[in-house]
């Protein structure tokens, strides 16, 4: 198990005030966040830009040094031990870093191979096997440079996994990556936490990825934890509301006016349109609220075109409490 | 250690192999060339030969050629050392590796080796280039004394090493390769007897001269290289150059690594 205790990183900035003036700036990016990771789980973490999630990873991954605050992989102590916690952990960023492109596929992870102290016809087994399960046997010999940018991004994780690590960061892994590439990617990640039993931290902006993926999430604020719960949950208890698209025959004003009157004392909020089709009608009400139309509908025999009912999703729920929290 | 060392050579070499730097192996000669030309021209038609009695007193020699070649020679060589090994890291974080690289439970003295003596094969090639030419304008080898020459070189090469450590976190800290490193040639040249001897300088500048590894290691190059007759000056030099290097190496361990700590916080991305 992964567990950080009240992390918290200061940047100190100078800032020019003046032509020689300097003045220091304390930037806190984050601010006692405790989190833990198990094995066989893949965990969110989830903020706005700036909210402090790529400092968390680098604090997790040892390249940066907490202000203060406890780090510890399997009872081991990552600021004390910092050369024992990097066998056991690799990180993956987003992006077209983290490679030498004047190297090929195969000298790259041997580079990175040896570095982790694998030699021999270990080494040599581990970078076949990663390039294969990256799918770059074909050009495992060229040099990265003239990689496109999503079969960098599969080098990168087979960097990410030369050292087998226990555990593995993953900050926006998916960034600019085509849907197919990305979706195979996520597949690589579900692997890997549930058949290899890696615990997984995973920042992403794309939702959708982070709701199919993650077992729990959470939300980071100015490098505060707001919200820690898995994602099912937090749809739950943020968005109450629920959403019925419904699209029927045109209703007569009489109908519209009784229709109206039942929804009202319901506590069901309707919008009307009319469109090509017929009547459109959004409603929206903080619960399921299908069976109850749909029951008002054979009273008088209204007859329905399409009915759809709109399950809110994590994206939802985040720009909910982002809104939520402007208010405050 | 070893691995990282290993492993950087080799990822090195394969770099140079598919990407030779010819712009500063071109640079690094034409420097030693230029040296060499500025020096051949100046004495034949501004000197027309004739040499000033102070620099015969503290040199030992007349043979001023010999003396700026040489001091050419090992300029470039130490330039060029100091480029490879210095701007390793630096490069790095430009390039968007120093994460990955710092990610790994390797030693970083071994990476630096690696890195230097692969750098060796490069300056030693530029190095035999720039001794060729200057057999043409009038260079002198008078004995190589092979039993000297190989501790003084080793010893020579340690203490550049040292120093590009010192450079490479300096470096890292001004995020700056140019006028770092510039700044440090440029005092180098002046103050190690690359043209003509620090004696000339006022003296202050002359302590400067006490810090370079080239000033001693121009010395002992020449003494072993271009004088007939040894002294026991060598042994004294010798030692000096040895201790400074281990000074350096020192410092430079020390700060590359405060440099490693905090270079993520200074640096964005
Ligand atoms: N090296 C640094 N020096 C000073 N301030 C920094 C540094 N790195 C990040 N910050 C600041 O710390 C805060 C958190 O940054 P961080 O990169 O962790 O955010 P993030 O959640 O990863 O954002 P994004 O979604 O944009 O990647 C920001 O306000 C940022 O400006
Ligand atoms: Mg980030």
């Amino acid at each position: 198990m992964l567990e950080a205790k009240k992390l918290v990183k200061y940047y100190t900035m100078k800032e020019k005030s003046g032509w020689f003036a300097r003045k220091k700036q304390q930037i806190k990016a984050v601010n006692g966040l405790d989190l833990t990771i198990k094995r066989g789980e893949i965990v969110g973490l989830l903020g706005v830009n700036g909210a402090g999630k790529t400092t968390t990873i680098k604090m997790l991954s040892t390249l940066l040094a907490p202000t203060s605050g406890t780090l510890s992989i399997d009872g081991i102590d990552a600021l004390q031990q910092p050369e024992a916690i990097k066998r056991r952990i690799n990180m993956i960023a987003g992006g077209e870093r983290m490679l030498y492109w004047r190297l090929s596929a195969r000298e790259n992870l041997m580079y990175f191979g040896r570095l982790y102290g694998l030699r021999g016809s270990a080494l040599k087994n581990q970078c076949d096997e990663l390039i294969k399960k990256v799918g770059l046997a074909e050009s495992a010999d060229r040099p990265v440079e003239r990689y496109s940018k999503g079969m960098k991004q599969r080098l990168q994780i087979a960097r990410g996994l030369i050292n087998d690590p226990d555990y593995l960061f993953l900050d926006e892994p998916t960034l600019g990556l085509d849907a197919p590439v990305a979706r195979q990617l996520r597949g690589m990640v579900k692997d890997l936490a549930k058949k290899k039993n890696k615990g997984i931290l995973l920042t992403s902006h794309y939702l959708e990825e982070v709701e199919e993926l993650c077992d729990h999430v959470y939300i980071i604020e100015k490098g505060h934890l707001l919200l820690h719960d898995t994602p099912t949950r937090i749809i739950q208890t943020i968005v109450k509301d629920r959403i019925l698209l419904v699209v029927m025959d045109r209703l007569t004003q009489e109908d519209w006016t009784w229709l109206r009157q039942e929804l009202d004392n319901r506590g069901i909020h309707t919008q009307k349109n009319e469109t090509d089709e017929g009547t459109q009608l959004d409603m929206t009400a903080p619960f399921d609220l299908t069976a109850q139309f749909i029951a008002l509908t054979h009273q008088r025999n209204f007859h329905l075109l399409r009915l759809e009912s709109k399950k809110p999703n994590l994206e939802d729920a985040i720009i909910r409490l982002a809104e939520e929290r402007e208010l405050l | 250690m070893w691995t990282a060392f290993s492993a950087t050579f080799k990822r090195q070499l394969v770099t140079m192999r598919r990407a030779y730097p010819w712009s500063f192996f071109i640079g690094h000669i034409l420097d030693g060339v230029y040296i060499t030309i500025f020096a051949f021209l100046s004495y034949h038609f501004i000197f027309q030969g004739e040499l000033n009695e102070r620099f015969v007193s503290y040199t030992g020699t007349s043979d001023y050629l010999s003396y700026v070649i040489m001091g050419g020679v090992f300029n470039s060589f130490t330039v060029s050392l100091l480029m490879i090994v210095s701007r390793m890291l630096i490069t790095e974080m430009r390039e968007g590796t120093l994460e990955a690289l710092l990610l790994t439970p390797s030693s970083r003295l071994g990476y630096f080796l690696g890195a230097a003596v692969q750098g060796l094969m490069r300056s030693g090639i530029e190095w035999v280039t720039i001794i060729c030419i200057g057999l043409f304008f009038g260079l002198n080898l008078v004995s190589a004394h092979l039993a000297l020459l190989i501790p003084i070189l080793a010893a020579f090469c340690f203490a550049i090493f040292a120093q590009a450590l010192v450079l490479g976190s300096f470096m890292l800290a001004f995020r700056d390769t140019y006028i770092t490193q510039n700044t440090l040639f440029v005092v180098m040249m002046l103050v190690s007897g690359v043209s003509f001897p620090p004696e000339f300088l006022p003296q202050w500048m002359q302590c400067l001269s006490r810090i370079m590894p080239l000033y001693y290691g121009l010395d002992l190059m020449r003494a072993v290289m271009t004088k007939a007759q040894l002294s026991f000056a060598i042994l004294q030099n010798l030692l000096l150059l040895v201790a400074l290097g281990i000074l350096y190496f020192f410092i430079g361990i020390i700060f590359i690594k405060q440099m490693e700590k905090s270079v993520f916080e200074k640096h964005f991305g």
